[in-house]
């Protein structure tokens, strides 16, 4: 049997619950979503931007012996079929394209020049695909010839363009190949790339271009190629007198890549690896050359940051937007109390009380949770198990709350609470929870700043706890702490004339309790949005102080050779050029032994001021012969340098990067003047100018601005993701904490309408009733708003060592949190005003009600 | 003719040795103290109380003297510290939660003072007098005894209209419609008239009297209204949680009503003496008592010290 409790009474109460738990239901599910597709975004375009002879999967094979020789195509083939079919299945949806195969030789000699030219036999399964002919014809099956009184194979191959100057090769050419075994190759004809930045090259640029190597000790260049021959001309190829190398290149497919199989594929790679060595021959050993796994690693530890930071602001979200729930079914349960009171004391069994309370919350609860489930299916983005245990998770939270706190309220028959029973001070049981509480969220910070992250272990559950622990502890301090200043201060205003603020100040010193419950609602929200905004803003500087150090200036203009004269004062004479600094950029030699350094000769007082409101800077230069050099360099006194001519210079700094130019390595920094002759190179530009127009100018140049650093340190959709997670957390959390003083306010309103409608029959005004109310929740609101505030500043610091932000911030350390306080004290204080509004218009609305009618609801509850 | 005092401690002693033999309600030394870490409030302290079925019974007594404790306690609500309570043959004392809620449903009915707070203002009344029906799991069929419940009561016309679409005087003699819902022997009823006019008081009392009368349940009314406690058969006072007084009523030979007041004498032979009483002869502490054949005679101690007499 039903206890009726029809939807329709409490449809206000219902209403709101039904908003906050699709809101949080919404973000819940998908929050995370949006982050994992960003992750996989991200994940895709490492993947795309790596070359692809690091991305794909090569499986590469010598033959040591006649036997092994594949001779035609279709051996090809059958190899790659197998290859592909013992691809692990966490493999084969990234692995679905076409790929190509290769036999290459390797340090094939041209016979008789002495180890100085080496032209290789290659063969590529889709050679007619990616090159085209430019001159002769495409090579035909190979024949024989008589050299040396043997039969050798004569190879017909044909060479890249760039082979035909370098290496002084010609169409018709014979060149005898070995210095033992030997073989000749006819150049038929030359070949193109049809599109050099295929892909796919990057596993042939020994075919595309000519390798020139200079050997250690040696003064001449040595010059390799690779040739192209036919698929006839495999016949003829043999690994028995060659380093002869058999490729199947497997494509990767970045797009079909998902941050979440990571794990798999990094199996997919090992346990391919061992498979492939199991197909081995002793004469023809396989195995897999790919770049993947140290990739997808690279990748990992930025992922990790990111989750880490995204799992802290969802569990504070999560924890916040229950929170607010629950006040939300409080409000309920207490508008219900009277019905459920009753029917239990005529004779409803307690499952029936608790079922009838769960079932009121679940009617709004349970279409909410299923509508915020249905929305986020809207954001693209894979689901995670988050994103279905989420919403489950807080139906389960809020029905349960329901069900517990109507069974505990209804447990006896009848509650009458007697006004001459009261309870003195909390329980000794408590005040121990409470102090283990704090002491274990204590030890924890300082274990976690001892320890610092655990490396390589994936999610440190530890990092996630320690932070949730600290809120708690602040708020229960800040519950059992706050009515003591606040009792002070109701001393003092006891002494004044006014009775609002003595009654006001009173009542909030002596708030029960339930006043608990809006400020472990609060203070997390707060700390949580403030953290949010810290690490935001954070990394916004850092990203900015990144751009600036990868430019060095507003716009930097770098050329290959020298600048000439006239071009920079047409530079400077372009309209929106506010100031141009030249700098010339070299290698030069310290002292007379062979060890050089990078310098960067530069008006440094020019620089300084072009630098002017930067994030970053050098120190002064006296002039002169005096340098700036890198740490590296520390502690050499005077340099001896050649440059141009010798110039002797005295150290007058260490400095750990030159903005724009280096950041490790040796380096130094030093005045123009010290060359004889200088040659600029690089132009420092301060101005409102669009790039285009100054690589117009000096065509030699390639043209970086701070701005489009910044923008590309930000595209990265890893970054984006953070930040616009931190975003909308921020906004969502400070919606939720005003949610939080309103429902409060609402939830104590019949109490406090008895109170303010008894001192209203003793002569309270209405405006008076108002500025009461505002100053009984003033207290609570500021003291919160303060501790979470604090609390959010600190946490970044208390957490330095366990997350790494560096990966979103151009790889510079986010170390220097907030050095603008403005945003996360706007927040603060943006959301204390709007509770301190909040309470008023609750209290303007509440005018209407009619004082007898206030005081019978008063003496009903 | 008047029971003189002896025969009235005679029957007291008898009633003793087989205290609450076959009485309907039985109170023997009724103690409940609320208790919260070390306040302690004493609101019975040893309470007797005896009735029998069917008896229409009004329990008075100032604000805070018990009687809402008693009531509480006597509807299963409320759990006593100590001493008995038995209602037809159950020991409130001891049941267990399950006992006590089937105690609630089928045993018991009763009607609070706020006349909101008996009904669900959303319902009707024909659905708020099926509510203890359908907790109690009864049967669809036995439903048709809600509109015979109305009638009776005199609120047939009630049975569509929401609660706040009535009278107060409709909506209590509803709630006693309710009370009565599941059939129990027994009617508690706290201050059922205090919100409401004496003419509405006299229809809802009407109600209470017919419901004792005609379906033989055993009413117990706790009230302040001198109007409800004139017209029942015994009114039975509570002074500071013990049962003070007792006010038996009865036909005389000419058809008026004779009320006769009693002192309540318990187990042990303790006596509340009526405060104005005490008053008027200036007794303070101690008294002296003689005994006489037929009577005790009580005394103002003769060595105080009269100085202290206006």
């Amino acid at each position: 049997m039903r206890i009726p409790l029809p939807a329709r009474v409490h449809a206000g109460t219902l209403a709101v619950l039904f908003v906050l738990t699709a809101l949080a239901c919404l973000l819940v599910s998908g929050l995370p979503r949006a982050t994992q597709a960003s992750f996989d975004r991200a994940l895709q375009r490492a993947l795309d931007s790596a070359p692809a002879v690091q991305s794909d999967l090569t499986v590469a094979g010598e033959t040591r012996s006649p036997r092994e020789d594949l001779h035609d195509r279709a051996a090809f083939e059958e190899r790659e079929r197998r290859w592909r079919a013992l691809l692990p299945a966490a493999l084969r949806p990234l692995v679905t394209g076409a790929g190509h195969m290769s036999a290459k030789t390797s340090l094939t000699p041209v016979t008789g020049t002495g180890g100085q030219t080496y032209i290789n036999l290659g063969w590529l399964s889709d050679a007619g695909r990616r090159v085209e002919w430019v001159a002769g014809r495409e090579p035909g099956a190979p024949s024989a010839m008589r050299f040396r009184g043997q039969t050798i194979p004569l190879f017909e191959v044909g060479v890249v363009e760039e082979a035909l100057g370098e290496m002084s090769l010609r169409v018709g050419q014979v060149r005898m190949l070995g210095e033992s075994d030997f073989a000749a190759v006819r150049i038929t004809g030359v070949f193109r790339a049809k599109d050099p930045t295929d892909r796919a090259w990057a596993h042939d640029q020994d075919i595309l271009h000519v390798t020139r190597l200079l050997p250690p000790g040696k003064l001449d260049f040595e010059f390799h190629t690779t040739t192209l021959m036919s698929d006839a001309g495999l016949a003829a190829l043999s690994g028995g007198a060659r380093n002869l190398t058999y490729r199947w290149v497997l494509p990767l497919d970045g797009r079909a890549a998902s941050a979440l199989a990571l794990p798999g594929v990094n199996a997919g790679i090992a346990e391919f690896s061992r498979l492939l060595t199991l197909q081995a021959t002793t004469s023809a050993p396989y195995r897999l050359e790919t770049g993947l796994p140290k990739l997808l690693g690279d990748f990992d530890a930025a992922l990790a940051t990111a989750r880490t930071v995204m799992y802290l602001v969802l569990a504070g979200l999560l924890a916040v937007a229950l929170g607010v729930i629950v006040l939300g079914v409080r409000l309920l349960t207490d508008r219900t109390d009277q019905a459920l009171a009753l029917a239990r004391a005529r004779g409803g069994s307690l499952w029936q009380v608790a079922g009838a309370g769960a079932a009121l919350t679940a009617a709004a609860i349970g279409p909410a949770a299923l509508a915020g489930y249905a929305l986020a299916w809207l954001v693209p983005g894979p689901a995670l198990p988050v994103a279905h245990l989420g919403p489950a998770f807080v139906l389960v939270a809020g029905v349960g709350f329901a069900a517990a706190r109507v069974a505990l309220a209804h447990r006896a028959p009848l509650r009458e609470r007697r006004d001459d029973v009261a309870a003195a001070r909390p329980s000794a049981r408590r005040i121990t929870v409470e102090v283990l509480v704090v002491v274990l969220a204590l030890a924890g910070a300082y274990l976690l700043r001892a320890r610092g992250l655990s490396a390589g272990a994936g999610q440190d559950p530890f990092l996630l706890l320690v932070p949730i622990a600290l809120t708690l502890a602040a708020a229960l301090v800040t519950m059992r702490c706050y009515p003591y200043p606040l009792r002070l201060l109701v001393r003092l205003t006891a002494r004044g004339r006014a009775a609002v603020p003595f009654l006001g100040l009173t009542r909030a010193a002596r708030a029960r309790a339930a006043g608990g419950l809006p400020v472990l609602i609060l203070l997390p929200a707060l700390s949580v949005s403030v953290f949010a905004a810290v690490i935001s803003d954070g990394i916004a500087g850092t990203q900015r102080l990144a751009s600036w150090q990868r430019v060095g200036a507003p716009i930097k203009i770098t050329s290959t050779v020298e600048i000439p004269a006239a071009t920079i004062d047409r530079v400077r004479a372009t309209p929106g050029v506010e100031q141009v600094v030249t700098a010339q950029t070299g290698r030069v030699q310290l002292g007379y032994a062979s060890e050089s350094a990078e310098a960067v000769a530069v008006d440094v007082a020019q620089w300084r001021r072009l630098l002017d409101g930067a994030p970053v800077g050098l120190p002064a230069l006296p002039g002169g012969t005096s340098a700036l050099v890198s740490p590296e360099l520390r502690g050499r006194g005077t340099l001896d340098i050649g440059w141009q001519s010798r110039v002797k210079v005295t150290v007058r700094g260490v400095i750990d990067s030159v903005p724009g130019f280096r950041s490790g390595g040796k380096f130094l920094v030093l005045p123009l003047s010290v060359l004889t002759r200088p040659a600029v190179n690089t132009l420092l530009v301060k101005g409102d100018v669009a790039p285009a127009v100054l690589a117009r100018l000096v065509p030699s140049a390639t043209v970086e601005t701070q701005e489009g650093a910044l923008a590309a340190i930000r595209d990265d959709p890893l970054t984006g993701a953070v930040r616009a997670t931190l975003v909308v957390v921020t906004v969502a959390l400070g919606f939720y904490a005003l949610v939080a003083v309103v429902l409060s306010l609402v939830v104590g309103a019949a109490d406090r309408a008895a109170a303010v409608s008894f001192l209203r029959t003793l002569g309270l005004s209405d405006r008076q009733a108002r500025r009461l109310t505002v100053l009984e929740v003033l207290p609570m609101v500021l003291v919160t708003a303060l501790a979470g505030f604090g609390l959010g500043l600190g946490l970044p610091a208390a957490l330095g060592p366990g997350v790494d932000l560096s990966s979103y911030a151009g790889d510079l350390p986010v170390g220097d949190y907030s050095p603008d306080l403005l945003t996360p004290a706007a927040l603060a204080a943006g959301l204390a005003v709007v509770a301190v509004l909040g309470a008023y218009a609750h209290t303007a609305l509440n005018r209407r009600r009619s004082l007898s009618a206030a005081l019978r609801a008063g003496e009903l509850s | 003719m008047n029971p003189t005092l002896s025969e009235l401690e005679a029957k007291a002693t008898r009633e003793k040795a087989a205290f609450g033999g076959d009485a309907h309600i039985v109170c023997d030394n009724l103690v409940r103290i609320y208790k919260t870490e070390g306040v302690e409030v004493v609101a019975l302290q040893g309470l007797d109380l005896v009735i029998d079925k069917g008896e229409l019974v009004a329990i008075v007594g100032a604000s805070g003297s018990g009687k809402s404790t008693l009531l509480n306690v006597l509807s299963g609500l409320d759990v006593p510290t100590a001493g008995v309570a038995r209602v037809a043959g159950m020991d409130l004392l001891s049941m267990s939660p399950k006992d006590r809620l089937r105690y609630r449903r089928s045993v018991v009915g009763f009607i609070w003072q706020q006349t909101a707070r008996n009904l669900l203002p959303y319902l009707n009344a024909r659905e708020n007098v099926e509510l203890p029906m359908k907790l109690a799991g009864a049967p669809r069929k036995e439903r048709g005894r809600a509109l015979e419940l109305l009638e009776l009561l005199g609120v047939a016309d009630c049975a569509d209209r929401k609660i706040p679409e009535m009278s107060g005087g409709e909506q209590q003699r509803v709630a006693i419609a309710v009370a009565l819902a599941n059939s129990p022997q027994l009617i508690l009823a706290d201050e059922p008239t205090g919100e409401l006019d004496s003419e509405t008081s006299e229809q809802v009392f009407e109600a209470l009297r017919t419901a004792n009368r005609q379906l033989g349940v055993t009413v117990v009314i706790v009230t302040h209204d001198p109007l409800v406690a004139q017209q029942v058969d015994r009114t039975v006072g509570i002074r500071d949680g013990r049962t003070s007084s007792e006010t038996l009523r009865r036909e005389g030979a000419e058809g008026e009503i004779v009320a006769e007041e009693y002192a309540v004498l318990d187990r042990v032979g303790r006596l509340q003496l009526p405060r104005d009483f005490m008053n008027a002869l200036n007794m303070e502490r101690r008294v002296r008592l003689e005994l006489e054949s037929d009577h005790i005679g009580v005394w103002p101690a003769r060595e105080e010290p009269s100085d202290e007499q206006p």
